[in-house]
């Protein structure tokens, strides 16, 4: 059976309601002014203040009535207009999603071949039983150093994409933090290896369990950090994985030279990278870190930046994400997706 | 030790992508079988029947399975379906989605609606190292087996609460009979953690269980000191401060197979 709802009255239904009373009681105070005139003072004069009355009212009516509905209109095409709005956000996220998925696809599809090709050779060398020639050996390693850039540019865009949609909510579910930084490292291992550097994580406590987020969100933020630290290190990166009854915290550290003071207060620009201060050719889009800030806020949480330059012996750079420990979302009563 | 066997489902079977990845599952150990579907013609529809029908029949320990079969715009997300089918009748099966869509709203779009938290199932990029592709589909399968090999020279079995070792690629392994009870189950965390992901470090609070007295740490030293010094002698070399099993930043151990 279907159910039968009863709309609730806003404002304006309720003026329209005051103004239509009104001009229906003006109007019937129009119609009984003659009867009730005579009847009550027993002469005609008595007519005519009550017609002015009913009068009065019926303009009364009219007039908030009429308020009310040009006053509910406008709101109306103000909403429709802003729902146009949205829809045509909506709307030219996807279409800029479904071109970006065909981009990502047909320029991801030569790169595929190339990285494939990559390996291919350098097992063929292997199974030759001869050392690789160190030039060799550099040229294979840079075609492999690049895959994870292009990786993180490609999602840089696609997260980009969806920042840049108005309303878009918050995506809470259940993350493991512990899983998501031993991901990163995987990827980044093998590249900070053939630059003899060594990426280490760990988690305090050991089990971590796991926290309501998103973990595409914290999955992003990281790897933009752990980019960065991998390209400066000195020789040592560090993710450690802590928290506290209100937030949980993943700090990314690295002894490279450090990032000048002056530079700090534009680190999480748009576009800003230090070749920009410089007015050198940039090596990066500097979109990664104002990428990694924006979500960390979009969160509810920070990104927040510490450093010391060399000469100091103590040298490094740390970057430290905060996010709150939410509850279960409600709308999901058992576990949640992840 | 069972052999696990992995079964691939790609339409690019042939290409030097996935058979680097094929050649490191073997390397691994693990038995790779790849499913194609019988018609020349391969859409979507053919490698979703011929993919169930090989898991019936191959009982696999993991799949990896791609997310695109076919260049048909329908065979977009062909994988995705198979992916649910999977889940819907064999929950408990490992699956990692090798994917140019590791990321972003088809995964969320799959995540969301058909999968658990808990679900075995995973996403990685197709241009993931084939490395990167063996440690996801480890942990999927089971991140503490009960033999982990470290390198060509060491072995840990757990069941038997031995470690092995041996000089040389060819030689026999052999049980290396100083490190038993405390000592074993530290190398045991240790070998655990580096196999679940190479770059974890354990830290001192969790190793400071198999101590004893009031001086934890420094018996915690000293252990570890005793098992560099037995592995050392088994595989017939001098272990250094950044050899096999590493102190980082004073925070925790971390351990790196041998160079030999």
């Amino acid at each position: 059976m279907p159910r039968v709802g009863i709309r609730p009255v806003g404002p304006g239904g309720l003026a329209r309601l005051l103004g239509a009373l009104i001009l229906v009681f003006g109007v019937a105070n129009l119609a009984v002014a003659p009867v009730v005139g005579e009847a009550m003072f027993a002469r005609l004069w008595g007519i005519e203040p009550l017609t002015y009355m009913g009068a009065a009212l019926v303009i009364l009516g009219l007039a908030i009535t009429s308020l009310a509905y040009l006053v509910s209109d406008i709101v109306r095409s103000r909403h429709r207009a802003s729902d146009e709005d949205r829809r045509f956000a909506e709307r030219w996220t996807q279409v800029t999603q479904q071109y970006f998925d065909l981009f990502n696809h047909d320029l991801g599809r030569p790169l595929r071949r190339i990285v494939g090709k990559e390996r291919e050779i350098r097992e063929q060398l292997q199974a030759a039983g001869s050392d690789i020639h160190p030039s060799i050996r550099e040229l294979l390693d840079e075609i492999e150093e690049q895959t994870p850039s292009f990786r993180l540019m490609m999602s840089n865009i696609q997260v980009l994409i969806e920042l840049e949609t108005p309303n878009t909510g918050e995506h809470l579910h259940a993350v493991e933090p512990a899983e998501v930084v031993r991901r990163i490292v995987d990827r980044y291992s093998l590249v900070a290896a053939d630059a003899s550097k060594q990426i280490v994580w760990w988690s305090e406590p050991t089990e971590f369990g796991i926290v309501y987020c998103d973990s595409s969100a914290i999955e992003h933020i990281v790897t933009n950090l752990v980019d960065n630290t991998v390209r400066y290190a000195e020789s040592f990166a560090e993710i450690g994985l802590t928290r506290d009854e209100k937030s949980f915290y993943i700090r990314v550290w690295d002894d490279g030279p450090g990032i000048a003071a002056r530079y700090l207060p534009y680190l999480f620009d748009r576009g800003w990278t230090p070749e920009v201060a410089r007015h050198e050719e940039r090596t990066s889009s500097g979109l990664g870190l104002f990428i990694a800030h924006s979500l960390a806020k979009r969160y509810g949480g920070d990104l927040t930046v510490e450093s010391i330059t060399e000469p100091d012996s103590d040298h490094h750079t740390s970057f430290t994400l905060t996010l709150p420990l939410r509850r279960a979302p409600a709308w999901n009563a058992g576990e949640p997706v992840a | 030790m069972p052999v696990s066997k992995i079964l691939i489902i790609d339409d690019e079977w042939e290409s030097a992508i996935v058979k680097a990845v094929q050649r490191r599952l073997r390397d691994e150990g693990w038995n790779t079988i790849i499913v194609q579907p019988q018609s020349q013609w391969m859409v979507g529809e053919e490698f979703e029947t011929a993919a169930i029908y090989a898991i019936e029949d191959e009982r696999p320990d993991g799949v990896l399975l791609d997310v695109r079969l076919g260049e048909h715009r329908d065979d977009q997300f062909k994988g995705l379906e198979i992916l649910r089918q999977i889940v819907e009748r064999y929950p408990a099966l490992p699956v990692l989605m090798f994917t140019q869509y590791a990321q972003g709203p088809a995964r969320d779009t799959a995540v969301r609606g058909a999968l658990r938290w808990n679900a075995p199932v995973d996403f990685i990029d197709k241009l993931a190292s084939p490395e990167e592709v063996v440690l996801r589909l480890r942990r999927l399968m089971g991140s503490s087996p009960d033999i982990i090999p470290i390198g060509a020279h060491l072995l840990v079995d757990v069941g038997a609460e031995t470690v092995s070792a041996r000089q040389d690629r060819a030689g026999t392994l052999t049980p290396v009979t100083d490190i038993h009870g405390m000592k074993f189950e530290i190398f045991r965390e240790l070998a655990a953690a580096w196999y679940r992901s190479p770059g974890e470090l354990v830290p001192f609070s969790r190793l400071e269980r198999y101590s004893e007295g009031e001086e934890a740490r420094a018996s915690l030293r000293v252990r570890i000191r005793e098992i560099k010094v037995s592995l050392g002698k088994a595989l017939g070399i001098q272990l250094g401060a950044n050899d096999l099993i590493v102190n980082v930043r004073d925070r925790g151990y971390r351990l790196t197979p041998p160079q030999m």
